[in-house]
């Protein structure tokens, strides 16, 4: 059955849009990955979500400061951390806790069980005892699969840099897995929690 | 020398070393336990933290994300410019469609939808609207809301489009249809069968439509004059409303409510192929 386009009743015609379409279709494919790394980074779902917002609002404004031909994840990776920084710096002035979990790395935590250290939760929490940078350079490149000249284009430092913070952030992240036992189950067991 | 050693063996790991600091690091771990060992727990806390963040790239973009990429806020839609063309007789205030499934009310669907004309607030809609009157402010309402949730569903086709073959289903395309969308909190329906033009359904994603969980349908195929094509099924309080026809974001949609759910079948083919499936989706679902 073909419907004549000669009948068609109604027919919105496109409409004008103040934004680029295709800035905005780039901007729409990359929000997945933008809201990963925002959790990453912020540690909370919501908090999350408003970081890429404000990130988005910010990008609209500076369209015109995108270079084509560059990799646009990038550049929006760049302007999430450069919105989060902004915001810890805020709350630093207003001498905000913001959430610090109570645990920290090598405390002495209260026993728990097993299934509960290994859970993929408690890898999530120890990413949010490393320091903004460790956090920023380990989800750009472990988790986002970033290059570490990529990496450090993004955060604006030397390639040398990025390995050594890098390095400090994984061999945190073990040690606190380990402490927890995490790094001894495997993928499939914490994902089938 | 430590640090240079996690350096190196991270560096190892992700791949950033050239030919010969590999072959220097393969050297080291062939005689050093302790370094594979080091080099093994390493590996492991990578995939794990690769798996717990792993899902959130599949989670259900929220509308307002979608909004503001757009340059808008999510709830305060305002109507755009936008213009009706009419494709048919003016005379004529119904069309009966082959088969006799649909019957048009072009005035009603012109009233509601798509009605403002260059943003100014000034309206062509046959003299329905005019400032200070209710009845038009309601339905002026309506199709500003109805511009967000459009806009949504394009830009979630324009998600499994990018996507790809990495799309993550949330439900299965060989699950039981009515089992998983109770489980997913999803308006009850069924998956139309658009096998007859070579829609193969790959499975169901959730996605967010008016602020509630709503039905993302999506169906591939080879013949690029028509796949790939979703169908948005969402729960919606506001009035039924005849099949229209849009275009969003270099995406066609054909669009439609019908007792207290709203429909939008989505794609890049021509609105003839549109038309015809939304025909063959509504006839199967029951919502005509």
């Amino acid at each position: 059955m073909r419907w004549k386009e000669a009948e068609a009743p109604v027919r919105a015609a496109d409409r004008a849009d103040p934004v680029s379409q295709r800035f905005s279709d780039q901007l729409i494919a990359v929000l997945p990955r933008l809201r990963r790394f925002a959790r990453g980074l912020t540690g909370s779902a919501t908090e999350a979500d408003d970081l890429v917002q404000a990130a988005c609002e910010r990008a609209l404004a500076r369209e015109h400061q995108f270079q084509e031909g560059t990799r646009f994840d990038s550049w929006m990776f760049r302007i999430v951390q450069t919105v989060w920084i902004d915001q810890l710096r805020a709350r630093e002035v207003r001498k905000e806790d913001s959430d610090v979990p109570e645990e920290r790395l090598g405390s002495d935590a209260p026993v728990r069980t097993i299934e509960a250290r290994l859970a993929l939760a408690e890898v999530r929490r120890a990413v949010q005892f490393l320091p903004p940078d460790q956090r920023t350079t380990l989800m750009l490149v472990t988790v986002e699969g970033l290059s570490y000249k990529e990496a450090a284009d993004v955060v604006g430092v030397p390639v040398g840099t990025i390995m050594s913070r890098l390095a400090r952030a994984r061999i945190a992240l073990q040690q606190h897995l380990e402490t927890g036992g995490a790094s001894r189950r495997s993928v499939k067991n914490a994902e089938a929690q | 020398m430590q640090k240079h050693s996690d350096e190196t063996l991270v560096a190892y790991l992700d791949g950033e070393l050239d030919g010969a600091e590999r072959q220097h690091v393969e050297a080291w771990l062939a005689a050093d336990d302790a370094a594979r060992d080091r080099l093994t727990g390493l590996a492991q806390s990578a995939d794990l933290l690769r798996s717990a963040y792993g899902d959130i790239v599949n989670e259900p973009v929220p509308e307002r994300l979608i909004a503001a990429a757009r340059g808008e806020t999510a709830g305060e839609a305002q109507p755009r410019a936008a213009e009706i063309l009419v494709l048919r007789r003016p005379q004529r205030s119904t069309m009966t469609m082959p088969g006799g499934r649909w019957g048009i009310g072009i005035a009603a669907a012109a009233a509601l939808f798509g009605l403002v004309v260059g943003g100014t607030g000034s309206y062509l809609a046959s003299g329905l609207l005019s400032s200070g009157n209710p009845a038009a402010e309601q339905r002026l309402a309506a199709a500003a809301a109805n511009n967000t949730w459009l806009d949504n569903a394009a830009g979630y086709y324009k998600l499994v489009v990018s996507a790809g073959d990495a799309l993550t289903i949330d439900v299965a395309a060989d699950a039981d249809s009515r089992e998983a969308l109770q489980k997913a909190s999803l308006p009850q329906t069924r998956w139309p069968d658009l096998k007859p033009w070579g829609l193969n359904f790959r499975g169901a994603r959730l996605v967010v439509v008016e602020g509630r969980p709503a039905a993302q349908l999506v169906y591939t195929t080879e013949n690029k004059a028509i796949g790939p094509l979703t169908l948005v099924i969402g729960a919606s309080k506001q009035s039924d409303i005849q099949p229209t026809f849009d275009h969003r974001q270099d995406v066609n949609l054909l669009y439609w409510r019908h007792q207290g759910r709203a429909y939008a079948l989505v794609g890049q083919t021509d609105i003839g192929y549109l038309w015809g499936i939304a025909n063959d989706v509504a006839w199967q679902l029951d919502a005509i």
